[in-house]
């Protein structure tokens, strides 16, 4: 393709706007995919949309959906301020679960006031704990930190599924592997009398502290010239290795406040599996907001809201919930493909 | 033959059996690698493979079917991240990302009738005549014709990178792709090619899980093989030939895990399944402790060091 | 063979590169491809061999309209290109490298191609010595470029092009390289010499051009151009007052002890250096490339740890092994290749000015004040455009090697590690930022300036010291009766210091 081309089609772009080409792409490749399996791509439009945000209650879901996401995606949009390409939030999100948990179980008899904030900040910590050891080996042993976090997520997610069928398992819960129910002094309060919870308000306040972070002070500029030039961070007498451990170690906290908070708010219980994806959604989310923490917050209730979409899909389409990853698979790929496209160099 | 060699042997032919999967796809991601990209994506592959081979075997009743339908899935799917990073230049991370999304919604969605199902697999040797040899004899017996096709493949594979000129041309691609471009080749070419393959071969690893070694489909099935995989062809030093003793490690926490497991050695069966995982991130950090990441492609230091 | 070039143009961002060239080149002749650095020759060569595609223009091989659209329709066409920095593939063996490229190469190539014989031929020939199982990057740069020719010569070429041969050799491989291009054209082939060494087209030239911001500005036949005229067709009718060093009075303390140095970088390392620098001084560091320079410029800048020594700059030590000081205000370090080594490319000029300093700036930087002082900085550096809110990948070559001029040299350093700080730019840029160089060493400073271009070392510098496989192999007053002496240094032959 020439270059003229590609000057021609930017120019066309620019007024339209990177998000709008996305959207596009998306709808089709969507589309697409519903007119394969034999379904009506805009009747399936429809359901999807009303089972996401059709009343209070999906509202509400979508809202429940996002919240572990929207963190999930800080902790990614984190590290990659210094070019670190983090997938631990998955992991990072169990270890949160562990660690809070724990300190849970071990004040029970007795829950005061303490419990909550104790639990948030282990769960942090624990999350902290599993992205610094990614940290560490990138840092002092150049282990490549996107394999490191992905092997350490199935690790972490082993160790939840062997506390809740052994250690940790409640003997109340007969044949189900969990722990016993959280004492109402571990959740966090609820909002609008629904099942969203504080997490999501906390996590908003986060993106907006974080963005300003970032964007106006000097440790924002700091990461600025890591991200863009290593070499020349170095040159300038720049830390590369404790920034970059610093912005794992925030990362893995937000990711394991996401997990403590989904465990006592939304399960109630520490059980395998609820992450259900969640860390992975929050990297699709980070790639789409270009790691930008305020566009982070819409585009994570927009994904939340795609998951939970998929509920109302298996009830009233008798479509198989999986429908919604594949969707999301053809999101990441529709952003990936329109803004590599945008942003390829010219040649020399 | 004494219980040692049976012990022995028959720890080796899980182990072998366990590795098998996985030989496939670290060769073909080798490929990928030497080539100068890398693609997270073999993880979806796998899935994509192992629902299609399972699916197509359960069909037809012809488990060959079920490894030909398992490696052209595989390869469909890795034509996404061919495009996506060849020619959208996507970041490679970011585009294999994507792909395992893909690979793991499709593979849920279209597998979700083959839950439960079952196939006819693969016969052994077993009970054959070999048996009474210590130690390879167990081993023979347990083999599987997917067993003996990654004992071919994998030194095949090398033979070809080492020997002959197409093998010359993908490693001068993955050390210099502006060199291998004046010199008259073609690196895009060649980089969709070695993506192509190894997706075909991640496909065919991800058959050969469902197909013979499990003989189940289940959502998710694979459990982060495809991405030990891309850890693993670090260990490799990304040479096909280390390929087979690489997939053996892997293969040999697995089987030790489950050997434990059967032994019921006061272990819980959750805890010795993150063996596999730990075993693979230990043997990754040793290697880059020794390395410093001087073995690697030069190519493909070029997206790894960013 | 009888190539033609009409009206050919490449345009990169906002620069013409190539501006409209005509270019007629015969078989049996040498062309020699003159101009300053960023005069657009390497580009429109580059463009001849299909690196990069024409935004317009024809090409026209033999009365043949010819489409160049990769390097293999290049050599299809029959031209090879020996290119400045090196095709070969360093991670590979001589003969796989030629094999690789070779149409002849056999399906199955053995172990190291050593079933691949065909391509050898050319090597063989012209450097016999060269051994061919060795993986490239253990070879010399002389033997790299042999190699490199080679390759190019493989494909049986028409038309040949060199891009700046003789900038890393030393004075006998020059010499040898002469003597090879003159037989080439002997035997028939078009040969383009891309050069700004007046001593190549001496040497071996039939024809010269001269190009000057991307278009052709004069041609002709090589006897008819002497070298005040040919200076004068690069440089073009601007008068540059050459700038210079005041000498330096002998008693000038010292200011800088670069002491013991011993330092290991990727590829190279420096052992045991020890140079004095004085108060005012100007120490040239010559040497052929990879023989430790970057090491050295790195080690004494302190972004490379040491393993030994240590660099005591008015007699504090700032950098030894496990100590670092901030080198902010006091060392000043224009690091070779700015937009790997020295700039955040996606980042705007204002912020790229600040980077040695970030650390001094308030928690919650003043953006307004950053960008008045940084438009204050590009104008005093002429970087253009002097847009602080630019991004810097986005300015030209010389315009970043200003931009980091200005971040550098801006206040009163007491060292300046400087490294090919005149790369890329033109003549009258590299005045400029010599003068600035110069006027902090009237002032005071103590200047470490690395340099391969020797010429430019012996008219400006105090002393030079050679660096070669990363020791010192001597050092001497900046003079050109020592130029023999230094050339024997650079190349390894230390007893020709005695003779």
């Amino acid at each position: 393709m020439s270059g003229g081309t590609v000057d021609r089609a930017r120019a066309m772009a620019a007024p339209l706007g990177r998000p709008a080409l996305a959207a596009a792409a998306f709808v089709v490749l969507a589309a697409a995919f519903f007119a394969v399996i034999g379904r009506n791509p805009l009747s399936m439009i429809g359901v999807v949309l009303e089972a996401a945000a059709g009343d209070s209650y999906a509202i509400g879901e979508s809202l429940v959906r996002a919240t572990p996401i929207l963190l999930c995606a800080l902790a990614t949009a984190l590290p990659a301020r210094v070019g670190l390409i983090s997938v631990g939030a998955e992991g990072q999100f169990y270890a949160g679960a562990i660690a809070g948990t724990g300190t849970v179980l071990s004040m029970l008899p007795t829950p005061g006031w303490t419990m909550l904030p104790l639990m948030l900040v282990t769960g942090a910590l624990g999350g902290m704990a599993l992205s610094l050891l990614a940290g560490l080996l990138r840092t002092g042993l150049q282990v490549n930190e996107t394999i490191s976090t992905l092997l350490t997520n199935y690790v972490a997610a082993l160790l939840v599924t062997w506390l809740v069928y052994g250690p940790w398992k409640s003997p109340a819960s007969q044949g189900w592997p969990a722990t016993v129910e959280f004492p109402a002094a571990a959740k966090l309060p609820a909002l609008f009398d629904s099942r969203v919870h504080a997490g999501l308000l906390i996590g908003i306040a986060l993106a907006v502290v974080l963005h300003l972070v970032l964007t106006r002070s000097r440790w924002g500029l700091v990461l600025d010239v890591l991200r863009s030039n290593p070499r020349a961070g170095l040159v300038a007498g720049l830390d590369f290795r404790r920034n970059a451990l610093i912005v794992m170690a925030l990362g893995g906290a937000l990711a394991g406040l996401a997990g403590i908070a989904e465990t006592a708010s939304i399960q109630g219980r520490l059980q395998s599996d609820i992450a259900g994806g969640a860390g992975f959604s929050g990297f699709l989310v980070a790639w789409l907001a270009r790691n930008h923490c305020l566009r982070i917050i819409p585009l994570s209730l927009l994904v939340g809201a795609l998951l939970a979409s998929g509920d109302g899909l298996q009830m009233f389409a008798q479509v198989p919930s999986s429908v919604t990853l594949v969707i999301q698979g053809l999101l990441f790929v529709a952003v990936l493909l329109v803004n590599g496209w945008l942003d390829r160099k010219r040649p020399g | 033959m004494t219980t040692f060699d049976i012990v022995l042997g028959s720890f080796l032919v899980s182990a072998l059996r366990s590795a098998t999967p996985l030989v496939f796809v670290l060769v073909g991601e080798t490929l990928v690698q030497r080539t100068g990209s890398i693609n997270l994506g073999v993880e979806g592959q796998m899935l994509v493979g192992a629902m299609a081979g399972y699916g197509a075997a359960a069909l037809w009743g012809d488990p060959w079917l079920g490894l030909v339908a398992g490696a052209v899935a595989g390869m469909l799917l890795s034509s996404v991240h061919g495009l996506l990073t060849l020619a959208a230049r996507a970041n490679q991370f970011a585009s294999g990302l994507a792909v395992w999304m893909l690979g793991f919604g499709l593979s849920a969605y279209y597998g979700a009738g083959l839950v439960g199902r079952k196939i006819e697999g693969f016969g052994t040797w077993r009970g054959a005549g070999p048996d009474s040899v210590p130690v390879l004899g167990p081993i023979v017996a347990g083999m599987t014709p997917t067993v003996l096709l990654a004992l071919v493949v994998a030194p095949a594979v090398a033979w070809w990178f080492w020997r002959t000129r197409t093998g010359l041309v993908w490693r001068a691609v993955g050390e210099s792709p502006e060199a291998a471009r004046a010199a008259g080749l073609r690196p895009i070419r060649v980089r969709l090619q070695a993506i192509l393959l190894g997706g075909l071969l991640s496909g065919l690893g991800g058959a050969a899980l469902s197909v013979d070694h499990t003989r189940t489909w289940a959502e998710g099935m694979t459990a982060g093989r495809g991405l030990v995989a891309v850890g693993l062809v670090i260990v490799a030093r990304w040479n096909p030939w280390w390929v087979l003793p690489t997939a053996l490690l892997f293969g040999g926490a697995e089987a030790l895990a489950l050997r434990l497991q059967t032994a019921d050695a006061g272990v819980s069966a959750h805890l010795l399944l993150t063996l596999p995982y730990i075993t693979s991130l230990a043997v990754l950090t040793l290697t880059c402790l020794r390395d410093r990441g001087q073995a690697a492609p030069a190519g493909l230091r070029a997206v790894m060091d960013r | 063979m009888h190539l033609q070039l009409r009206s050919i143009a490449k345009r990169f961002g906002a620069i013409l590169a190539v501006d409209g060239v005509d270019l007629d080149v015969d078989g049996g002749e040498v062309l020699a491809l003159l101009g300053e650095n960023g005069a657009g020759k390497s580009t429109l060569m580059k463009l001849l061999y299909g690196v990069h595609r024409p935004d317009a223009g024809q090409v026209t091989i033999d009365g043949r309209a010819t489409r160049i659209d990769s390097p293999r329709d290049a050599m299809a066409s029959g031209i090879g290109m020996v290119f400045q920095q090196f095709s070969v593939i360093p991670a590979l063996t001589v003969r796989e490298n030629l094999a690789l490229a070779h149409a002849s190469t056999p399906w199955f190539t053995g172990r190291g191609a050593r079933r691949a014989t065909a391509g050898l031929a050319p090597l063989a020939a012209i450097a016999p010595d060269v051994p061919m199982d060795a993986r490239v990057s253990s070879l010399s740069v002389g033997q790299m470029q042999l190699v490199e020719l080679a390759k190019a010569l493989q494909q049986d070429p028409r038309l040949l092009i060199l891009d700046e041969p003789t900038a890393v050799l030393g004075d006998d491989e020059v010499r040898r390289l002469w003597s090879l291009i003159r037989g080439f054209a002997t035997r028939g082939l078009a040969v383009v010499l891309i050069t700004h060494k007046l001593a190549d087209v001496a040497a071996c030239a039939d024809r010269v051009a001269v190009m000057r911001r991307g278009r052709v500005v004069a041609s002709g036949a090589a006897r008819d151009f002497d070298a005040t005229r040919l200076l004068r067709t690069m440089v073009g009718e601007r008068d540059l007052a050459a700038p210079s060093t005041a000498p330096l009075p002998a008693d000038a303390p010292t200011r800088v002890w670069i002491r013991g140095l011993s330092a290991r970088g990727p590829g190279s390392r420096i052992d045991g250096v020890d140079l004095r620098i004085a108060r005012g001084e100007v120490l040239g560091i010559a040497g052929v490339s990879g023989h430790g320079q970057d090491v050295l410029a790195d080690a004494c800048a302190g972004v490379l740890s040491p393993d030994a020594g240590e660099v005591i700059v008015d007699g504090e030590t700032l950098f030894a092994p496990r100590q670092r000081a901030p080198r902010a205000g006091r060392v000043a370090y224009i690091p070779e290749q700015p937009i790997r080594n020295a700039v955040a490319p996606d980042l705007p000029l204002a912020l790229n000015l600040h980077l040695d300093r970030l650390h001094t700036l308030p928690a919650i930087p003043d953006r307004r004040r950053m960008e008045a002082d940084a438009r204050a900085l590009l104008t005093r550096f002429d970087v253009r455009p002097a847009d602080p809110t630019m991004a810097a990948g986005r300015l030209s070559g010389g315009n970043l090697q200003k931009l980091v001029a200005a971040r550098e040299l801006c206040g009163a350093p007491a060292l300046v590690v400087a490294s090919h700080p005149t790369m890329g730019l033109d003549l009258a840029a590299s005045a400029f930022l010599y003068h600035q160089l110069f006027a902090l060493a009237q002032a005071g400073s103590a200047v470490l300036w690395i340099s391969e271009d020797l010429d430019d070392l012996l008219h400006h510098a105090h002393r030079i010291a050679v660096l070669h496989r990363g020791r010192i192999a001597g050092v001497v007053p900046a003079d050109q009766r020592h130029r023999q002496t230094i050339g024997a240094w650079m190349t390894g032959h230390a007893d020709a210091e005695a003779a």
